[in-house]
């Protein structure tokens, strides 16, 4: 049955009467959240109980949420602590894109003129795991979870020029690793 | 592009949530964190603005800055009298609130160099304030009457007082032949005139305050060059030499400094 509620509504009245709507937020956010946190695992089995271990998280400090507030980004900052915690536990993984989430991408630095596309899934993925963590972050979020300045600034609390500067220079850099791949790749062949 | 949705994640979920082990965390905890996070910055930031002051205190009521208009003589005797316990307290305090005020979050849509230049801005001009009131003064007092809300203070201002190798400063009680005995925060000591690089242009007699750059023989300070200054400019000292020696023209037995007590004795008499 869907509830007519905005979230921060929601969490009000799951607050004060029925914890049993906590499961229109699990049907919410689990999909979105599961998209994000893929960029950091790759094992499924990781990924369930990183995304559970979120919504336990975030139930317990329900209290910790301002209703003024959006609750997107304080959900999302949960996962993306929680995805931090477990990497510094596990060390670092790769970066999985989708079948087609490269191309968001890559429209914005327009590389597919240049390498076939096959290769450029591969190297994109690739190059994205190796810029640091700082730029790759608000890159993620900006082009493949489609968040706003406004929202990554609330995810990552970090000012809204910083986020834009570090969107900027992770791109650059992305492309300059793919273009130093690519014609690596293509020389070898 | 849809990532795989778990079935039992809701299930999961709600299943530790209605059977009671995952609860709400009282709203409480939340409140006591914010409260306890305001004030430890509120409390830190206050002692910044107290701090600063007191430094700025520090240097205008000892003898402190007054070692450097001896130039390149002086420079010793001042690295001996800064307040470096004081200000190493005011920069440790200055980290920690900045420290705080960054984990709070409040401010973390705007640049870490404006939360930083805001908060160095407020204790700076709230701490200059203060130095115009006589609050400092009042501390300085309870501190060392040992009143118990400013005794903790006494360690970051103790030092305007101690004794310097290098330098001497106070008040003139008794001038002889190349010499002169001097009454300073903790004691009496004699000062050697006979070694001084150029000569006072003024005539010393007792109630003067001095200040002298030279070195210790001893018990006895050598000094090399010496300045008459006015009792307003050396308050700290001055309030120091009272609170040891009693009322100005109330003599009380005098105690020489340093350990060799009996020589100096001889010497007086």
């Amino acid at each position: 049955m869907p509830i007519n509620l905005t979230d921060e509504e929601l969490i009000a009245e799951i607050r004060a009467k029925d914890k049993e709507l906590y499961s229109e937020i699990i049907r919410r956010y689990e999909t979105k959240l599961a998209h994000y946190l893929r960029k950091f695992f790759r094992d499924a089995d990781q990924l369930a109980d990183v995304l559970q271990e979120v919504f336990i998280k975030a139930y317990r400090n329900l209290y910790g949420f301002d209703v003024k507030k959006r609750f997107s980004p304080w959900i999302y900052r949960i996962a993306h602590n929680e995805a931090l915690n477990q990497i510094k536990k596990h060390r670092r993984e790769g970066v999985s894109l989708d079948e087609t989430e490269w191309e968001i991408i890559d429209e914005d630095i327009d590389l597919k003129k240049e390498v076939d596309a096959s290769l450029l899934k591969e190297k994109m993925e690739e190059c994205l795991s190796k810029i640091k963590e700082k730029y790759r972050e608000p890159i993620i979020l900006y082009y493949f979870e489609q968040k706003s300045y406004e929202e990554i600034s609330d995810i990552l609390r970090l000012p809204r020029n910083t986020v834009g500067t570090l969107i900027m220079r992770g791109k650059k850099m992305l492309k300059e690793y793919l273009l130093q791949e690519m014609y690596g790749a293509k020389q070898k062949s | 592009m849809e990532p795989n949705k778990n079935p039992n994640l809701e299930n999961k979920v709600m299943e530790s949530i209605k059977g009671g082990q995952v609860k709400l965390r009282s709203r409480y905890i939340f409140l006591a964190e914010k409260l306890g996070l305001g004030s430890a910055l509120v409390l830190t930031i206050l002692l910044a603005v107290l701090f600063f002051s007191l430094a700025l205190f520090y240097l205008q009521a000892t003898d402190n800055l007054w070692y450097l208009s001896f130039g390149s003589r002086g420079v010793n005797a001042f690295l001996e009298s800064f307040p470096y316990f004081l200000v190493v307290a005011l920069i440790v305090l200055i980290l920690l609130s900045g420290w705080i005020l960054k984990k709070s979050g409040v401010f973390y849509q705007r640049p870490f160099t404006f939360s930083a230049v805001g908060l160095l801005g407020v204790i700076v001009f709230v701490g200059t304030a203060l130095a115009f009131t006589n609050l400092s003064e009042k501390i300085e007092d309870e501190t060392f009457n040992n009143h118990q809300p400013a005794r903790f203070l006494r360690p970051f201002l103790s030092h305007g007082l101690k004794q310097r190798e290098n330098g001497a400063a106070g008040k003139i009680v008794e001038v002889g032949d190349g010499f002169i005995n001097i009454q300073t925060p903790d004691c009496l000591k004699r000062i050697d005139l006979t070694r001084m690089v150029r000569p006072l242009k003024e005539d010393l007699v007792p109630g003067m305050f001095v200040l002298a750059v030279g070195g210790h023989d001893g018990v006895v300070f050598v000094a090399l060059d010496m300045r008459v200054l006015g009792e307003e400019d050396l308050l700290m000292i001055r309030r120091g030499i009272h609170r040891e020696f009693g009322p100005m023209n109330e003599r009380r037995p005098l105690l020489p400094c340093g350990s060799g007590a009996k020589e100096f004795r001889i010497l007086v008499e």
